[in-house]
């Protein structure tokens, strides 16, 4: 290939554009911390988890501690009152679905869970502040021993069907892979 | 059997190393059934990119860098680099996008179909009639007179840019500067450590640009030529390969439901992978097979990857991805518009005779 002037000048020309943007990216990085940003950045995340996570306890305290004396009913009712505050909030669901449970409603409870879940993936996850991975397993087993045989022996019941089909998801969603 | 092909060898040795990897990086932490999906790894990387806001899914996987660069290496050792395109390139771009909507509706590229079957997940098997049905379509397409046009030959330089845009995604994933995105928490933070990820995806990447193995390509060569192809000989070492590992680690769980990264809508499964093989079929390669032509110098497929990318962010933020939930409403329009386009394309360019 013959390298002619023009070739010579365009050959300088992206030389200096590498040089100047290497500069520019090292300066940067000195200068205005970048990499510290990104740290930052890493660190806002999790601030704001934290922050969730206090204002979900602040905001459902109340619920728990009813929960706590026994008085389900009365944490339902003060639940319902705070989902009209704040609809599509998956908290709410969760500690539902906890407090349904608690009552022995199997089939609410699961449908309780997979609003929550779906509304908000974390509580599946593992090592998280709200994770509610070990509670989901007992729901699981729970699910498993009690409707899906119920479910197989009425297949035309659409209730159970629909308590099957939520007790599949979470355990779908408890199997892991990509969501 | 051709025991004496060294071709023949070099198929089975990539259909080996993509049951075994593809098992393996899902061992060593990405996630289940998806130690290799094509589909999934573009919708985190569309994420990391910005391209998306499902802060769940944010992870620029090293397994496509490999596969991109590993194919680059290969066709430079082997002087099969060449730079060539402009065979109908914005249809390919679209198809691309489709490709990926197809995937996300199935939750899955053809790679992960057989991962999954191979794992026990019984819910592919509707992917798999799918599959098999849209490349049998496209094949007859083919034979039929649609095909997209011929590439020409381009300025070496132009082969390059996908491995260049492919190697700054490398130097992001290092440097993790401010601007690109890592999930928290979900399934963007099930990964391979990344080491062992691009070097997986590398030695994939080479070996599928020698053997020019691709999962649909073996399903259309069957349709088409028979046995005379060897590429069903590496389908048939991927999924046996991936089976005897998935029993080895515990890993086989025969069954329909609670299946990981799954859903029972069967019918939307089998829609979904039907247009991922049209597709596939029509512009020659399924996602594995495009990000490898577009790592030896084919301009075309590195638009289809670029289509793929603005795919996997729609399927995010369009609310058109499946989960285990089930098809939404967007998904089900998107995979039939999606048909509906590769249909107007069959008949609008199609060669007929006289």
């Amino acid at each position: 290939m013959k390298t002619d002037r023009f070739d010579k000048i365009l050959w300088l020309l992206l030389g200096t554009v590498l040089v100047a943007l290497t500069l520019l990216l090292w300066q940067g990085q000195h200068r205005e911390g970048a990499l510290a940003r990104g740290n930052n950045r890493a660190m806002e995340r999790e601030l704001a988890n934290q922050a969730r996570v206090v204002l979900l306890q602040k905001l459902y305290g109340p619920v728990e501690e009813l929960r706590q004396k026994g008085e389900l009913q009365n944490a339902l009712l003060k639940l319902d009152e705070l989902s009209r505050q704040y609809p599509g909030e998956a908290h709410g669901y969760i500690l539902q679905g906890e407090i349904l449970q608690q009552m022995g409603v199997l089939d609410a409870a699961l449908a309780s869970y997979v609003a929550g879940i779906r509304l908000n993936g974390t509580y599946v996850d593992r090592n998280t502040p709200l994770s509610q991975r070990d509670a989901l397993q007992r729901l699981v087993a729970a699910g498993e021993r009690d409707i899906a045989p119920k479910a197989k022996a009425n297949p035309n019941n659409r209730s159970l069907a629909t308590a099957l089909a939520n007790l599949n998801y979470l355990k779908s969603r408890l199997a892991g892979g990509c969501e | 059997m051709p025991l004496k092909d060294r071709h023949f060898w070099v198929v089975i040795l990539a259909g080996l190393a993509l049951g075994i990897l593809g098992v393996l990086l899902s061992v060593w932490g990405n996630p289940a059934n998806s130690g290799i999906c094509v589909s999934c790894f573009i919708e985190n990387s569309a994420g990391a990119l910005g391209l998306h806001n499902n802060v769940r899914m944010q992870y620029l996987r090293p397994e496509l860098i490999g596969f991109i660069l590993g194919a680059l290496a290969s066709a430079l050792i082997g002087r099969e680099f060449r730079s060539r395109g402009g065979s109908s390139p914005l249809l390919r771009l679209v198809g691309g996008i489709f490709l990926i909507i197809g995937c996300s509706v199935f939750i899955g590229c053809p790679i992960k179909l057989l991962l999954r079957l191979s794992a026990g997940d019984l819910t592919a098997v509707a992917g798999v009639i799918g599959l098999v049905c849209g490349v049998w379509l496209g094949a007859k397409g083919a034979v039929s007179g649609v095909e997209l046009g011929s590439q020409r030959a381009e300025p070496s330089g132009s082969g390059l840019v996908m491995p260049f845009l492919f190697l700054l995604l490398l130097a992001f994933l290092i440097i993790r500067p401010d601007f690109i995105n890592f999930s928290t928490d979900g399934s963007g933070t099930e990964a391979a450590p990344w080491q062992w990820a691009l070097a997986a995806g590398g030695l994939l990447g080479v070996l599928a640009q020698r053997s020019q193995f691709c999962i649909t390509g073996s399903i259309r060569d069957i349709f088409l030529v028979g046995r005379r192809s060897y590429l069903h000989w590496g389908l048939g070492a991927f999924v046996l390969s991936a089976l005897a590992l998935n029993v080895a680690t515990g890993r086989l769980h025969p069954g329909l439901y609670g299946q990981p990264g799954a859903h029972l809508d069967h019918l939307w499964s089998f829609l979904g992978m039907a247009l991922v093989g049209w597709i596939s079929v029509l512009i020659g390669g399924c996602p594995f097979r495009q990000m490898i032509k577009a790592g030896e110098g084919n301009t075309d497929a590195g638009l289809v990857v670029v289509g793929m990318f603005i795919g996997g962010a729609v399927s995010q933020s369009w609310g058109i991805a499946a989960t285990a939930a089930g098809v939404p409403l967007y998904g089900k329009a998107a995979v039939l518009t999606g048909l509906a386009f590769v249909l107007a394309v069959s008949l609008m360019l199609r060669r007929r005779e006289g």
